[in-house]
Parts: structure tokens; C-alpha cells; sequence
């Protein structure tokens, strides 16, 4: 029976190895190695120790934090209620009792899935000069004759609506799961005393949904920081127009990959991971028994 | 949700299949129906502009994929003035997206399919078998999940330039490059998402099948494949639907990594094209549809495994 038990350990260790060692290897370990990078003058090979050098230069570094974070903020900011006031919308159109629910479901669901390139890409389109938003908006009487992603005042503002759309699905789901555990004789009471549909969500609804939204909020927020598709995408590596669309995970990726300044990037990296691992655990601490399910 | 008891993860399982709980049932209160009837007619009213909203964006580079160039730039028409197919050989021709199209395919199979082998063996032990240390282990495979990709990317790409070549060449795989496809893949083996998915599929299963298959000396490797993996059908189908769909429209990995241009995916295309050639918009958005048809065909075929995909971001956070 002793060895049988050795034998399904040996087995369990085997049939685990090569993710564990993967695991260690490409996301444990790198945390430690990204923080001993940036303690050096790291360009395309290692120099000399800097101590927290590189993290002084970011301390000074007016790029980063007048463009890169301010940036990342505004978005944030903006976003963030954005997303969290049309997915909760959107899931509370289609808790409805109503046909063809399914198919709204996935139709306000798609544009979560749909790769951010293409949607970028045809964000692109819609918004410039002579795009289908100025042809629209020209048949409406307001002429606008920029192409929106182009100009410094407009581009970050039209990434925030983009986004917004593109995330409420996946928020629209989490509100949903958040809807449907609330019970339904709270409804039934609030019927009984007369309540109309808005009063009902105003005063149950919305109050009930407590926890739903702290989850989506925090969701919304962890991936708003780590904003990159869009801005490289639309603002290219250099988050333009004059910087107006560089968020701080593209002016890290312009370090390393453009500048090569491994270093100090690496810097930049652990900055961010400490900012974002302070906001999860604060999630982790009041949604902890999500993950053991 | 999580704070009542109720994790994200089986929120979003009951979502697949249960008719909403809550909203507005009818109660056969005086009054009542009138106003639900209201109710339901806002309802359907926002619903189809909503949808028809979200629509607009993906009709609209249809139909100017089937366009000409002077059409696109000739005044607003619905549908195109000339239909034409040459928007998509530009694309797949002089812009290159079908090598694109087969570098994103080759990509995301080839980790799709890695995903499947080992998310499936190490759930099955971490479900199953019985190992000191096992529940650690698989706490700190969740805690990968809290670690973003900015702050690993100095170090795997340090890795990959320098350790994994001259690892690969002691083992006889001399001058190996991994700041291409094989680093893309090679980062991307395995993920914590496909191994939880996995792994909570397979706690649901009934132990009787295999006591069976252990009174009839099956060894462990056998019950997984023999027992474990035909009654793993759906979990197997999440895993690899997810995992294709996100490697399929990744962005950050293939940046930072593909820099031969015959490398690139379909992604990496389109935020080239995107910076080059701006206005040649009929081959663009037949470059944007070939990045969504493939999406799109799964997500109608196979709607259910999504959700999945929110139980999975619900832990994810």
C-alpha cells in the first residue's frame, strides 16, 4: 500500500513537471530577475551595477509621468465608469424574460472576443477625415473634418470610447452572473409593494449589486492600467500624436524593444507590477475563494 | 457573486445554462402586466440598437473589403459601387497577410494543442492524484495569473536571446533563435487558465470510473487516457477554443518578439499596415475581416465555451 501511494506521487510529480517547470521558469523566476536587471545599466549586454539608479531616472523621467501615467490615469479614470455603466445596462436589457436573448447576448459579447487589431483597424477607418463618424456627423449638422486618432486633443478620448465598447460584453457577463444571484422574492416584494421598473432598479437593483460592482470595477480597472493594444496600434510605438496616446506599458515596450535600455525598462516593470500586484491583492483579499472554486 | 458565496466561476457555469432568475417574472399582480408590457418594449427597442450599433463597425469594413479603392473615397454609399474581390487579394498578395493568416494559424494551433497535452495531464493530477506539496503547487500555478506580462517581458526576452539558444544547443540544437515563432510558443506552453479549467473539470467527475478501470490494473497514464480524457469532451473544448481565440488576436507577445517580417501574424500585420499604407483601406479591412471570420465562426459554432472564458477572467481578475 506504501509503495502503491509512492507510486501515485511519483506519477502526480511526472504528470505535473513540465508545466510546473514552465511555470517556474517563465513567470516565477522572471519576477526576481526582472528586478536584478533593473539594478544594472542593462543596454544590449550587462553594465555596470546602478543600484537604484534606474529607478531615480524614472523618479525624474518627465516623459513618463507627463504623458505615460498621466495617460494611463485619464484613461482609467474615464474608462473604468465607462465600461462598468454600459455592461450593467447591457446585462440588465438582456436579464429581461425576452426572446431572442441569446442572441444579444452574443451579439454585445462579440466585440470582446474579436481580435483589438481589427477592431483598431476599423476604428481607424470609421474615425478618419472622410470616415463613416464625419460623414454621420456632417449629415447631422456638426462638421468635423479630422481624422480622430490623429489629433493630440482627440485621440485619447476616442481610444476611451473604443474600448468602452469593445469591453462591455465581457462586463455585461459579469454583471449578469451578479444579477442572477440576486433572489428573485426580492423582486416579488418590491412588486407587491408597487414599485415601478426604474424604482425597483434604483432602489434593490443597483444596491443589491454591491459586490458585482467592486468585481467589474476592479476587473475594469487592472485591465485599464495595463492598456497597450490600442495606442501601439493606433498611435504606433511611439504613442502619438505627441505622445498623446503612450500609455505606461508602451513607453516600457519602447524602452526595451526600441531603445534597448533593458535596464532601466526592467525598472519601469517593476514599478508597474507593484502598483497592479497592490490593486489584485486587494481583490484577492475580498474575492479569495474565487480561485479555489 | 464571489462575496456571497457564489465564486465568478460558477456564476458564469449557471449563466450557460439556467433562463434568468431574477428580472421581472410575472406575478399576476393588477397593474403589473401593463407595465411589464412597457418594460419589455424599451426592452426589445434598446436591445436592436444596441445591437444594430454594435453591428455597424463589422458590416461597414465588410462591405468596404468588397470595394474599390475610388469608391472609398467617391462620397457615402451603403454597399459598394463595384463589387470587387481584389480588396482581399491586395491583401493576401502584395500585403502578405496570407503568410500572416498561416503564421497566426501555425502559432496558435501549435499552442493550442500544447495547451491541451499539458493542461490536461496536470489537471488530471492535481484533480486526482495524490502528491505532497500538490495544493501548493497548483497556488502558485494561480499566482502566475497575478504576474503581467510588462513586468516579464525584459526578462524572458533576455531569456530567450541568451539562455534558451545555449540551452537548446547542449542538447544539440545549435544556434536556435527565440526572439521569433519559437519564443512566441515557446512562452506560451502552457497557461494557468487552461490548467484551472482543467483541473475543475475534472474534480466534477465521478471517482467510480476509476476505481473500475484500477480493479482492472490500468496504470495512471492509462485511466487518463483511457477514463479521464473521452469524459473531458467540454473541458477540452473550452481550453482549446479560449486558448486559440486569445493566441489568434494576441498582440503583445508577437511585438515584442517577431521581427522578421515573414514571421509576422495577422495582428502584427494590420498594426504595420495600419502605420504604412493608411489609407488603402479596401485591402485593410479585408485584412481585418480574415482576423474576425475565424473568431466569429467559433464563437457561433461553440457559444457555450465562452463563458468559460468569464468563469476563467472572473479568477483571472
Amino acid at each position: 500500500m506504501g509503495s502503491e501511494r509512492t507510486r501515485e506521487g511519483l506519477v502526480g510529480y511526472g504528470f505535473v513537471a513540465v508545466p510546473m517547470a514552465f511555470f517556474l521558469l517563465f513567470f516565477i523566476f522572471p519576477i526576481g530577475y526582472a528586478f536584478y536587471i533593473s539594478r544594472y545599466n542593462w543596454q544590449i549586454f550587462k553594465g555596470p551595477f546602478v543600484g537604484w539608479g534606474n529607478y531615480r531616472t524614472l523618479y525624474h523621467d518627465s516623459v513618463f509621468w507627463t504623458h505615460a501615467v498621466r495617460n494611463t490615469l485619464v484613461y482609467t479614470a474615464f474608462v473604468v465608469p465607462l465600461q462598468m455603466a454600459l455592461g450593467l445596462t447591457l446585462a440588465v436589457v438582456v436579464n429581461q424574460s425576452i426572446r431572442f436573448r441569446t442572441f444579444f447576448r452574443a451579439a454585445f459579447y462579440f466585440p470582446s472576443l474579436a481580435a483589438s487589431a481589427a477592431i483598431a483597424a476599423i476604428a481607424t477607418y470609421i474615425l478618419a477625415s472622410d470616415g463613416l463618424f464625419n460623414t454621420i456627423l456632417h449629415h447631422l449638422g456638426y462638421h468635423h473634418s479630422n481624422a480622430w486618432f490623429a489629433q493630440q486633443s482627440t485621440a485619447l478620448p476616442s481610444i476611451i470610447g473604443l474600448n468602452a465598447w469593445t469591453t462591455s460584453g465581457t462586463m455585461m457577463l459579469f454583471y449578469l452572473a451578479a444579477l442572477q444571484a440576486i433572489p428573485v422574492d426580492v423582486y416579488e416584494a418590491a412588486a407587491i409593494d408597487g414599485a415601478g421598473a426604474w424604482r425597483t432598479f434604483r432602489k434593490i437593483t443597483f444596491p443589491l449589486l454591491k459586490p458585482g460592482h467592486f468585481f467589474v470595477a476592479v476587473v475594469s480597472v487592472i485591465g485599464a492600467v495595463q492598456m497597450f493594444d490600442q495606442s501601439f496600434l493606433i498611435g504606433g510605438a511611439s504613442g502619438g500624436p505627441n505622445y498623446s496616446t503612450l500609455t505606461t506599458v508602451l513607453y516600457l515596450y519602447n524602452q526595451a524593444i526600441g531603445n534597448i535600455k533593458f535596464g532601466y525598462a526592467a525598472a519601469v516593470g517593476v514599478v508597474l507590477f507593484a502598483f497592479i500586484f497592490t490593486v489584485t491583492l486587494i481583490q484577492r483579499l475580498l474575492f479569495g475563494k474565487a480561485e479555489v472554486a | 457573486m464571489a462575496a456571497e458565496g457564489l465564486p465568478p466561476a460558477v456564476a458564469a457555469e449557471q449563466l450557460a445554462k439556467s433562463e434568468p432568475a431574477g428580472g421581472t417574472g410575472s406575478t399576476g399582480i393588477p397593474g403589473r402586466e401593463r407595465a411589464e408590457r412597457i418594460n419589455t418594449a424599451i426592452a426589445y427597442t434598446v436591445m436592436f440598437l444596441v445591437a444594430a450599433l454594435f453591428a455597424i463597425p463589422f458590416l461597414w469594413s465588410v462591405s468596404t473589403s468588397f470595394r474599390t479603392l475610388a469608391d472609398t473615397v467617391s462620397g457615402f454609399s451603403l454597399l459598394p459601387r463595384h463589387w470587387t474581390t481584389s480588396g482581399y487579394h491586395e491583401a493576401l498578395h502584395t500585403f502578405n497577410f496570407g503568410r500572416y493568416t498561416l503564421n497566426s494559424a501555425i502559432i496558435a494551433g501549435a499552442i493550442t494543442l500544447s495547451n491541451l497535452v499539458l493542461a490536461s495531464l496536470g489537471g488530471y493530477a492535481f484533480a486526482r492524484l495524490k502528491f505532497p506539496g500538490r495544493e501548493v503547487l497548483f497556488m502558485l500555478v494561480l499566482g502566475t495569473l497575478m504576474i503581467p506580462d510588462q513586468l516579464r517581458l525584459v526578462p524572458i526576452y533576455l531569456m530567450l536571446v541568451n539562455w534558451i539558444p545555449a540551452w537548446v544547443g547542449h542538447l544539440g540544437w545549435h544556434n536556435a533563435s527565440f526572439v521569433n515563432r519559437n519564443g512566441v510558443i515557446l512562452i506560451q506552453l502552457v497557461s494557468a487558465t487552461s490548467l484551472f479549467l482543467m483541473r475543475q473539470y475534472f474534480l466534477t467527475i465521478p471517482r467510480d470510473l476509476e476505481e473500475a478501470a484500477k480493479l482492472d490494473a490500468a496504470g495512471y497514464f492509462k485511466t487518463y487516457r483511457k477514463v479521464m480524457l473521452p469524459l473531458a469532451g467540454p473541458a477540452l473544448a473550452a481550453v482549446g477554443i479560449l486558448t486559440f481565440q486569445g493566441t489568434w488576436n494576441a498582440l503583445f507577445w508577437p511585438a515584442v518578439l517577431l521581427q522578421d517580417k515573414t514571421q509576422y501574424t495577422i495582428p502584427i500585420g494590420i498594426a504595420n499596415f495600419v502605420g504604412a499604407y493608411q489609407t488603402q483601406w479596401p485591402p485593410l479591412m479585408a485584412a481585418s475581416v480574415l482576423a474576425i471570420v475565424p473568431i466569429l465562426l467559433i464563437f457561433v459554432l461553440f457559444q457555450r465555451y465562452f463563458v468559460a472564458g468569464v468563469a476563467a477572467a472572473g479568477v483571472k481578475g
